[in-house]
């Protein structure tokens, strides 16, 4: 009981947000569903069943795929079309544990479907394709004994390329059921365990002084006798690096090709069967809604920069010297285009060679970072503003990447827990910093003592030799003066970022603080001596695998309960467009021209610009049926890109000698759609 | 009503009966005859009759399923008495990715009709079949191959995999075909009179057109490919089937169909691409390959982008010498390099065999229509000219016209006809038939596919041939020996492309020392034998990863200790594995 109350006492910090928890945040719906631990794909599979039992006219239940190791990856589908083929509304694609190691992520996914189901205040005019576990081999690493982490699915590879396939993977040499590291005393290790943290290790520092002790390994034998440890471990691909956006061919757990592993195919297929899917949703480790998608690669086309190949220049007639960007270069292109000939970006792009995306496109971003502020009000709302660690980049070869980039609909993704980050230790030093030092004058230098400039030149890094008193002596004689001396710091690293005092990872300090304070020692394995039978004296221990991704059980459902939501919030931010306003006009002799403008009455743009640049997903089409003769325009007209709250004008001249009965119908997968009757016509 | 069906029905036969001297009805028997085009069902016939007449020697797989549901077959050819298909070297052909490349298809046909009824009588050929296992795919795109001989068509129409694209973003998919509107069967030219077009008739040739000089009256506007306007959207033939390009669509530096058009959605999405990566996936011995297309004649090797870089200077030295030969054995054919010489492709099926499979690979462009001459002896020398309005200069037109009217009487070109059409009004339909240009006639064919078929062949005698001496066998202490063991290939190709070695794409060829008495102390590759230099291997130094040069030679030096026998063993995916005992 007294181990409970210090729980939740400490469920603050435990969930790594910063102000105690408002009881009104807590389960507001009644989910069919208990989330009070993490569950195995099979019983994840069991609950999805339990939900299509229970909703029957709701809900279908499919089989995607079925995992190497035969684990079955299952969709669920919840709206008003499921079970029937056609689609008549958009949908939004939930997917959890790609990568496979994120327990968390899965359990979100279902618990979406719990609340979507159990009347959580959601549009019904919405489709959802919820799957839970595209992974599932991968995250049966941490249910199966001993636990390790691990990606990888159950197709079988043969990372070292020798005469054995899968032969040498972990061992738990020390029998408690977890996969650590061993540090072997060896005279060309690197790593020195911390001094006032001597759980952890860091890299020696030659420059300090420090020389390297240990070896790190992971936990385990060398048991094909190739003088290496771990180095093919049962299974092959990770899930979350197999998608075709910045695939990596060649590495070990990508598979051979995009898309080989039939969990990704069946993924892949199963998108571009539904044109339908209007947003993806991911539960992962990456988090879209707080932090936008990264740019800044490079190797990319810079739509600001580009130079016209010389064979091209003449043609348009630009200088193949200079750089132009990709709307001046539309403006060149355009009088030379028939007329009604649309000119876009994406044609340019292709038509230079410019080759495809790696940096999400700007006015994208525009949505990204207002989404992620509004994200952080809804968290501070409920009086739990983030206080954690950052979430991790999107890797390449990643869903989400592959849903922004090559889908063109908005991809959003959420990690639903890290560490909390440990408070900075205002640690009491000289409160001096190279940038203070540069702005003083030499008189302020001196003045500061040589008590604190000793302390200061300790904590830089500098030299023994240089202390306190020598240095204003030299600033005294005039052979220094303060820039000089904050060049010269800055040039040994003492005026870079300052590095945490004691060398040790952040993310490695945060857990050790959680496991001390939060998991009462279950998160770390203390080292411990083992007799190794190739590296002789060992030590096992280290972090537990999953600690620094995966909450305890107890703070689950709170944890879904808080952030889950968010993804109500966006699914009423998707384009949706409606015919604005009409209007006719009688040229005279049964001529008439027809206006129509076109609304998208939402917050998101309709496609976006990566959708806009890659052509994807399939443009809305104002359709006209009615006796008309078209002299200027076509019945069907793509509606071209709208931002969201704005509006377009689409026109044409049509003829019609009496008064025709006209329907103006938006016709679209993906953005609801609109109907409107209206007359035209006549000869007056 | 239905007479009026019956009538047009009779009439479409009369009209199509030209064709007959280009394709063949009748059962298709062994050896398989080159003076006509097999249909996509004839291809099937085909396969099935060789398979029947060689049971030993062959074996047919349904490889997979096309969008239509058409069967891709191919054809293994293997001698069982020379062991299994896996443990010899692969060579892989195929054409017909492209469905209106048709005569990629009767290479395929040829080379196995020539392995096949030569095998015992020719020795060259015999050694040939008895070395390699080969997988034939004579068509690729079957549902291409289907439509192009079904329906009316252009010589370059009906070229990708039957997955339907919206190209015209309306909303609707594939609803604007061209249309045959004489009912030919050809896709030919709409040209309408008018006095403002800038063509007129041509005064040497009526059914020509050249362009007018400035000043000059014109006569003539061209109003594109037969077709009317089906959908209504005032656009002609501007939504027509596909397209997704079966040789843009693998798994190997694929780009979205926004960089690379007709990528398809995400790479092997086609149904028949898909199915063949998987099933040359499951055949790690394939070393060759050999994709046949129309047309130009070229052997093309990667890379396919410029992105990719070179290729490793060591594989150029193979591709040379296999491409250089080709020269010599298709006259007027070119070894080039795809990016750079034709244009670059992103998703290329060469460069994922290449670069997936392990093996090297020769697109095969077929056909220089440039051989269809009708000129004087003093200028026999065929040659290719600069540009004109079908894409080359108004000599070679009228020649080639000439061609047709003296060579082939008449089977390439269709005279200019009057039509009425619903939007343009009166207008000439006429034009090169479907059948031309890109296609020999039947009568060039032999010449094509034989010189082709020829090779690969050649590149099949150079897949690589393993063999291993002990040529050192020292005793340096007590019961400590010495023994030095050299692989040598006799042919161009080496064991393992240079470029899988340096990707690992797949475990390196191994060299194994066993035996129950005896312990290998030591072992290393032997850098110079002469100096006794070795880079030892420290760990499991019984097994060597290995790979044998082209027309060159590995060797190995091990000390073992203890007695009797050792069994030597050179394992390879690519090559044929080689063992070898000895007494200590």
């Amino acid at each position: 009981m007294i181990k409970k109350i210090f729980r939740l006492f400490k469920i603050p910090v435990a969930l790594g947000f910063s102000m105690l928890l408002c009881l009104n945040w807590l389960s507001a719906q009644d989910p069919s569903n208990e989330y009070k631990r993490y569950h195995t794909p099979d019983e994840i599979n069991s609950m999805l069943g339990k939900l299509n039992k229970d909703f029957p006219g709701k809900t279908a239940l499919t089989q995607l795929a079925l995992s190497p190791a035969g684990k079955k990856v299952m969709l669920l589908e919840i709206g008003p079309d499921a079970g029937k083929s056609a689609k008549t509304v958009p949908a939004i694609l939930v997917v959890g544990n790609v990568e496979g190691d994120v327990p968390i992520s899965s359990e979100a996914a279902i618990y979406l479907a719990d609340l979507i189901l159990n009347g959580a205040e959601v549009r019904p005019d919405l489709t959802w394709y919820i799957i839970p576990t595209l992974n599932p081999d991968g995250i049966m690493h941490y249910f199966n004994k001993p636990l390790k982490k691990d990606t990888r699915n159950g197709k079988p590879y043969n990372d070292d390329m020798d005469d054995r396939v899968d032969e040498d993977g972990f061992n738990d040499l020390d029998g408690n059921g977890i996969i650590t590291q061993m540090r072997v005393k060896d005279p060309l290790g690197v790593w020195i365990p911390i001094p006032d943290e001597p759980r952890l290790m860091k890299r020696a520092d030659n420059k300090k002084g420090e020389k390297g002790i240990y070896k790190l390994y992971t936990e385990g034998l060398d048991d094909d006798g190739d003088g290496q440890y771990n180095e093919d471990g049962p299974g092959g691909v990770n899930i979350g690096v197999t998608f075709p956006h910045l695939f990596k061919t060649y590495s070990i757990t990508s598979g051979v090709w995009p898309g080989s592993e039939s969990e990704t195919f069946a993924m892949m297929k199963f998108t571009f069967e539904h044109p339908e899917i209007a947003m993806t949703f991911t539960f992962g480790s990456t988090n879209f809604c707080m932090v936008a998608p990264k740019g800044g690669r490079t190797g990319t086309a810079d739509m600001e920069n580009i130079k016209i190949p010389e064979r091209y220049a003449t043609m348009f007639n630009a200088d193949p010297d200079k750089s132009y960007s990709i709307v001046e270069i539309m403006e060149m292109v355009k009088p030379m285009m028939p007329p009604g000939m649309e000119v876009t970006e994406s044609m340019i792009a292709s038509f230079l060679g410019l080759g495809a995306v790696v940096n999400p496109l700007r006015e994208d971003l525009t949505f990204y970072n207002e989404l992620s502020e509004n994200y952080k009000e809804f968290l501070k709302e409920k009086n739990a503003e983030p206080k954690r660690l950052s979430p991790q980049s999107a890797k390449d070869g990643s869903f989400e990447l592959w849903s922004y980039y090559h889908l063109g609909v908005p991809a959003f993704t959420m990690d639903l827990w890290t560490l909390p980050e440990v408070k900075k230790e205002e640690k009491e030093g000289s409160g001096l910093s190279v940038d203070k030092i540069e702005g003083m004058t030499n008189e302020e230098f001196i003045e500061l003592g040589e008590e604190k400039l000793t302390a200061f030149l300790k904590e830089s890094g500098a030299p023994a030799q240089y202390n306190g008193a020598m240095v204003i002596n030299m600033v005294k004689s005039g052979q220094l003066d303060t820039k000089q001396i904050a060049g010269m710091m800055k040039q040994m690293g003492g005026g870079a970022e300052k590095k945490d005092t004691e060398g040790a990872d952040p993310k490695e300090k945060a857990l050790l603080a959680f496991n001390d304070e939060i998991l009462e020692g279950k998160g770390y394995v203390d080292w411990k001596e083992f007799d190794h039978p190739t590296l002789g004296k060992v030590e096992i221990g280290g972090a537990v695998p999953y600690v620094n991704n995966t909450p305890p059980e107890f703070m689950i459902d709170s944890l879904l309960n808080l952030q889950v939501p968010w993804v109500f919030n966006l699914a009423t931010k998707l384009p949706e467009l409606k015919i604005l306003k009409t209007e006719t006009k009688s040229v005279g002799s049964g001529v008439h021209e027809l206006n129509v403008w076109i609304e998208n009455d939402s917050y998101l743009p309709f496609p976006t610009a990566m959708g806009g640049r890659n052509q994807q997903p399939a443009p809305a089409i104002l359709v006209i049926k009615g006796d008309l003769k078209f002299l200027s325009g076509k019945p069907r007209t793509t509606v071209g890109k709208i931002e969201g709250n704005k509006s377009t004008k689409l026109s044409w001249i049509v003829q019609a000698e009496s008064i025709e009965d006209v329907t103006l119908t938006i016709e679209s997968k993906n953005v609801w759609g609109d109907q409107k009757q209206i007359k035209i016509g006549g000869t007056k | 009503m239905k007479k009026l069906a019956i009538i047009s029905g009779i009439f479409l036969i009369i009209m199509l009966s030209p064709f007959n001297s280009f394709s063949q009805s009748g059962k298709v028997t062994v050896p398989l005859r080159f003076d006509f085009y097999y249909t996509y069902e004839q291809v099937v016939e085909a396969l099935k009759a060789l398979n029947k007449a060689y049971p030993e020697l062959t074996t047919l797989d349904l490889v997979g399923r096309s969008e239509e549901k058409r069967e891709i077959y191919a054809l293994t050819i293997n001698n069982p008495q020379t062991g299994d298909p896996l443990s010899k070297p692969g060579v892989y052909v195929d054409g017909n990715i492209h469905g209106n490349e048709i005569q990629a298809g009767e290479v395929c046909l040829y080379f196995a009709n020539q392995l096949l009824t030569k095998h015992g009588k020719n020795d060259r050929i015999t050694r040939m079949v008895d070395k390699n296992a080969y997988y034939v795919i004579p068509v690729v795109n079957v549902d291409g191959r289907y439509h192009f001989f079904s329906d009316a068509n252009t010589s370059s129409s009906n070229r990708g995999l039957r997955r339907p694209k919206d190209d015209d973003r309306d909303g609707l998919f594939d609803e604007d075909f061209m249309d045959d509107l004489d009912g030919d069967g050809n896709i030919t030219q709409m040209r309408k009179k008018d006095p403002h077009g800038k063509l007129k008739t041509d005064p040497e040739d009526p059914r020509l057109l050249i362009s007018v000089k400035p000043g000059e009256k014109g006569e003539w506007i061209m109003l594109g490919q037969e077709g009317i306007d089906n959908d209504g959207d005032g656009r002609v033939n501007e939504d027509s089937e596909g397209y997704v390009d079966g040789n843009r669509n693998w798994g190997f530096n694929w780009a979205p169909p926004y960089v690379q058009s007709g990528a398809g959605y995400y790479p092997l999405s086609g149904e028949g691409t898909r199915a063949i990566a998987n099933y040359l996936y499951q055949r790690p011995n394939i070393i060759m390959v050999y994709a046949f297309h129309n047309s130009g004649g070229m052997f093309l090797r990667g890379p396919s982008t410029k992105d990719q870089g070179e290729l490793l200077s060591s594989d150029i030295q193979v591709y040379d010498y296999l491409g250089k030969n080709n020269e010599m054995i298709v006259p007027g054919y070119k070894y080039l390099i795809s990016w750079k010489d034709l244009y670059a492709t992103y998703g290329d099926f060469t460069d994922f065999t290449d670069n997936i499979i392990g093996s090297y690979g020769f697109v095969g462009e077929l056909y220089q229509s440039s051989t269809e001459t009708y000129r004087p002896p003093a200028e026999a020398k065929v040659d290719e000219e600069g540009s004109g309005f079908f894409g080359e200069s108004m000599s070679r037109s009228r020649e080639r016209m000439k061609f047709n009217d003296h060579v082939v009487q008449g089977e390439l070109y269709i005279d200019w006809k009057p039509y009425k059409h619903p939007t343009y009004g009166d207008i000439e339909i006429g034009g090169w038939v479907k059948m031309s240009s890109r296609l020999p006639h039947p009568f060039m064919l032999q010449d094509l596919v034989h010189r082709n078929a020829a090779a690969v062949m050649f590149s099949s005698e150079q897949t690589p041939e393993i063999s291993m001496e002990v040529f050192e066998k020292t005793k340096v202490g007590k019961d400590l020996y010495r023994i030095r063991v050299r692989l040598t290939n006799s042919k161009a190709i080496p064991s393992m492309t240079y470029r899988s070695v340096q990707k690992k794409l797949y475990p390196q060829d191994m060299l194994k020392v066993s035996g129950s008495g005896i312990k290998v102390v030591s072992g290393g590759k032997l850098t110079d034998a002469y100096r006794d230099r070795v880079t030892y291997k420290e760990h499991k130094p019984e097994i060597q990863f290995c790979q044998v040069p082209g027309f060159g030679k590995v060797e190995y030096q091990f000390l073992i200790s203890g007695k009797g026998k050792i069994e030597l063993d050179y394992t390879s995916r690519k090559a044929k594995n080689v063992s070898k005992t000895i007494d200590l």
